[in-house]
């Protein structure tokens, strides 16, 4: 059972080791992000009116502390965008190369072969965003951001790190997956892709516009939520993996 | 259904909504025989290689596979079974082996690097285990395809259409690789549009348009649709000579072709034949030749196609 789920894991990743391009956009995607968050953190506090931070304004440093801490939530963009890519094509890519019938005719389960393609990709993709804030960190101590980072590290932070963001990369593929085994065509699978990225972007906008304050509690709560909807969308992907239709009508 | 029989189905059916893609196949094949599933195209005969390997389930019907039921018991006959799809499907910028090695540990109890190197041996593709599928012709990534279907050695096979789209010496070494599988006793159902290949492979015959039109061996088949009949030329022939032809006994009529050959009907062709030579030698007829005339698998399929026609 471990070893077929292990088994589809490895594939995965021996796919992605022998196609560049795939390298290149797990190493490409959290730079860039990195890098943008890096530089707005670094510009926009030098030329922000300081009256936009309300009556008496502000300093620098408190609009940069507002940017950062966004970061958290922004980071999980990375586990988001990673699933859009591997997590959409991971069914239909066995559609297209044919595939997918003489891997059904081996005893391997269905849900043997989705969890070990969830895992294959939000592994992955949950290193990475770690990776990323790491660098992140480390660059913002390099630009002297060190006492600012400070006041960002509270149980939130780590709370939205260490189980936020898995419960979030999880989620971002099992619906890439699901979106890949339903959808008809490589170019229909990432359009539903869509469907991973918006939920975080509400959770963004959520933060940014200060509707909801993520206390540890909360977050631990949201986590834990997504961490149980990631099981219930698991079984649901197990049960829309209609190997029937996926086998007869796939041209 | 005797006990020997490995593969048995009865009444199976299986509709895509309104659509009938197979009605009623009632189907026994015992061990260690090669059936040949032949039928135009969409008569049916992947959705039944489908359903006996368990990747699709009847609408209605049952069938039995190594004793174990596909519709209920997929993974079960998964493990007991090789399916060979019409499509080889590999991922391609990965390796031979690598492909070989990942479709075998999903078997229990196999070694699956031992089993892949096994595979790439017995298709003569040890040589090329370390290249990526990608690189490999139709016929290569054919017999490729046959290894992982023996990597964990089941002894019921599904072959769906194992030579198309192959050039004709490729298509001649997976023959011989299929016959060297019927050599080890394996079962095997087989589905074809090759003629010739369903003739020369198969120990009986399934021709197929949704429903089963007829089943048994080439020879019987070309027995029940067509009556054996001689054709001989003479170096002239008299009309009294014809006379005395339908005169005999062991004759049942005798017709003259376009080009002046005739063509003889006897009761008992087997036994009849001399009794024709010597009575045409007897008359002081020059036979030119004397054979029977056969009619070729595609005659009989074709004419049991038309009759089975909506």
């Amino acid at each position: 059972m471990r070893r077929r789920v292990w088994n589809v894991v490895r594939m995965e990743w021996a796919g992605i080791a022998a196609t560049p391009s795939s390298l290149l956009f797990l190493a490409v995607i959290p730079a860039l992000l990195v890098g943008q968050a890096i530089f707005l953190s670094w510009i926009v506090p030098r030329f922000v009116n300081p009256a936009i931070l309300g009556p008496g304004g502000g300093s620098a440093d408190s609009f940069r502390l507002l940017i950062l801490k966004q970061f958290p939530f922004f980071v999980l963009l990375i586990p988001a965008m990673i699933a859009n890519v591997f997590a959409t094509l991971s069914i239909v890519e066995e559609k297209v190369t044919r595939t997918l019938e003489p891997l059904l005719a081996t005893p391997v389960r269905t849900w043997e072969l989705l969890v070990g393609k969830i895992v294959a990709g939000a592994v992955p993709a949950l290193l990475v965003a770690w990776a990323s804030a790491a660098l992140f960190t480390a660059a913002g101590f390099g630009l002297g951001w060190g006492p600012l980072l400070r006041i960002l590290f509270t149980p939130t932070f780590f709370l939205s790190m260490f189980l936020l963001m898995p419960a979030v990369s999880l989620m971002s593929f099992v619906i890439g997956v699901i979106g890949s085994s339903r959808a008809s065509d490589a170019k229909a699978a990432q359009n539903l892709a869509v469907v991973i990225i918006f939920p975080i972007f509400a959770l963004i906008a959520v933060q940014v516009t200060g509707l909801v304050e993520f206390t540890p509690l909360r977050t631990l709560f949201l986590s834990l939520a997504l961490l149980a909807a990631d099981g219930l969308l698991l079984r649901a992907a197990v049960r829309l993996f209609a190997r029937e239709s996926i086998v007869t009508r796939w041209k | 259904m005797t006990d020997r029989d490995v593969i048995s189905t009865h009444g199976l059916s299986k509709r895509f909504g309104e659509r009938v893609a197979v009605e009623g196949l009632t189907l026994a094949v015992p061990a260690g025989e090669i059936v040949g599933l032949l039928g135009p195209n969409g008569a049916g005969k992947t959705t039944t290689l489908r359903m006996l390997a368990g990747i699709i389930a009847p609408t209605s019907g049952t069938a039995t596979v190594n004793g174990l039921d596909p519709a209920t018991a997929p993974e079960k006959v998964h493990e007991s079974v090789g399916f060979l799809t019409e499509s080889p499907g590999f991922y391609e910028r990965l390796s031979a082996e690598r492909n070989l090695a990942y479709f075998a540990a999903f078997y229990d109890g196999i070694d699956a690097k031992a089993a892949a190197r096994r595979g790439l041996e017995r298709m003569g593709l040890a040589g090329r285990a370390g290249d990526k599928v990608g690189a490999f012709s139709k016929g290569m990534k054919q017999r490729l395809a046959l290894a992982r279907v023996l990597l964990h050695e089941p002894r019921v096979l599904f072959l769906d259409e194992p030579t198309a789209s192959l050039d004709p010496e490729a298509a001649r070494d997976l023959r011989e690789l299929i016959v060297s599988l019927k050599e080890d006793g394996r079962t095997i159902l087989l589905s074809t549009h090759n003629l010739t290949e369903a003739e020369e492979l198969c120990d009986r015959i399934a021709v197929f348009r949704t429903r089963l039109v007829a089943l048994d061996t080439p020879d019987a088949l070309r027995e029940r649709q067509f009556e054996r009949r001689m054709r001989v030329r003479l170096a002239f022939v008299t009309e009294g000579w014809l006379a005395a032809l339908r005169a005999e006994p062991f004759v049942r009529s005798v017709e003259r072709e376009e080009d002046g050959a005739l063509n003889v009907r006897l009761v008992d062709p087997d036994r009849d034949r001399s009794r024709l030579v010597a009575r045409i030698v007897e008359m002081g007829g020059q036979i030119l030749e004397v054979r029977e005339d056969e009619r070729s698998l595609e005659d009989v399929y074709l004419s049991l196609i038309e009759k089975a026609a909506p």
